[in-house]
């Protein structure tokens, strides 16, 4: 599988073998539906404080979770315009527009806590070097991981060359004190 | 309030218009599944720090397991706590200590 940046400034993705094409195929899945267990961490408390915790249970939690659909469905439409190549064995390909690339990110990232949280993997396994073992479900779920934090790479990496450090950039002493840092780039 | 609470407060973004009241503190913890890289993208989206400085963060909360991004008064923190929970980063807000 290749990366690269198109003329047109997007992350492409070429060169997909199948089996990885349909692992892509499912990062549009909704974690809380396929990880019931996984999905409690996509939703963190902010706190202790009980008053805290009441209002962003009832206030704060439902939106985040609109804006986690959101995504899904902005890479669940860009999944759709996969292509699939011509000859004896076709590979797949794959461009992410670039202002889907945040939705493409949290989504990756979602998916990878939710499965990781479902099947309980510790730090020692994520960072393992060896081959998982793909006759088992364990197996897989480390291999989607670890191919997600692939694809997660690939676009930050996209970001950077596109972007070439803008964000924050001569803002040493960050700039929240006039209340202008939010979301700056 | 840097003062105070050296051990804690590195370098933390401070509100001086609500100094009077006691700070809440934002934080973001370790977790073993979030990228590094996208961890210090992230801090750089939400603050608007440079890449130094959300490096600077990310390396705490990676090897001391939590670093004090932010602190001042309590409606802005949870903004800051919002904005990193929909990035899937672990942060909470707390009162800082007297």
């Amino acid at each position: 599988m290749n990366f690269e940046i198109s003329k047109r400034g997007n992350p492409h993705f070429s060169k997909i073998h199948p089996f990885l094409a349909d692992l892509i195929k499912e990062v549009a899945e909704d974690p809380w539906e396929d990880y019931p267990e996984g999905g409690s961490r996509l939703l963190p408390p902010p706190g202790t404080d009980e008053e805290l915790l009441m209002d962003w249970a009832d206030h704060v939690q439902p939106d985040l979770r609109r804006r986690f659909q959101e995504d899904r469905l902005l890479v669940s439409h860009d999944i759709g315009t996969m292509k699939l190549g011509k000859g004896k064995h076709p590979v797949w390909s794959l461009e992410i527009p670039e202002d889907h690339v945040d939705a493409w990110l949290t989504t990756l990232n979602a998916l990878r806590l939710a499965i990781v949280t479902e099947h309980g993997f510790s730090e020692e396994q994520l960072a393992h070097k060896t081959a998982p073992d793909l006759s088992t479900l364990h197996g897989i779920a480390l291999l989607k991981v670890n191919f997600y934090a692939f694809l997660q790479e690939c676009l930050l990496q996209g970001m950077e060359l596109g972007n070439d450090d803008g964000a924050g950039s001569g803002d040493e002493n960050g700039g929240d004190e006039n209340g202008d840092a939010l979301n700056s780039d | 309030m840097m003062m105070t609470h050296p051990d804690l407060l590195e370098s933390p973004e401070t509100d001086l218009s609500i100094s009077l009241d006691t700070p809440w503190l934002v934080v973001v913890h370790n977790d073993p599944v979030n990228l590094m890289s996208y961890v210090s993208m992230v801090f750089r989206r939400v603050f608007g720090w440079s890449r130094e400085r959300s490096e600077h963060h990310m390396m705490e909360v990676h090897t001391k397991g939590r670093s004090v991004v932010w602190s001042g008064g309590r409606e802005k923190a949870e903004l800051y706590v919002q904005q990193l929970h929909s990035f899937l980063l672990l942060a909470t807000m707390e009162r800082a200590k007297h």
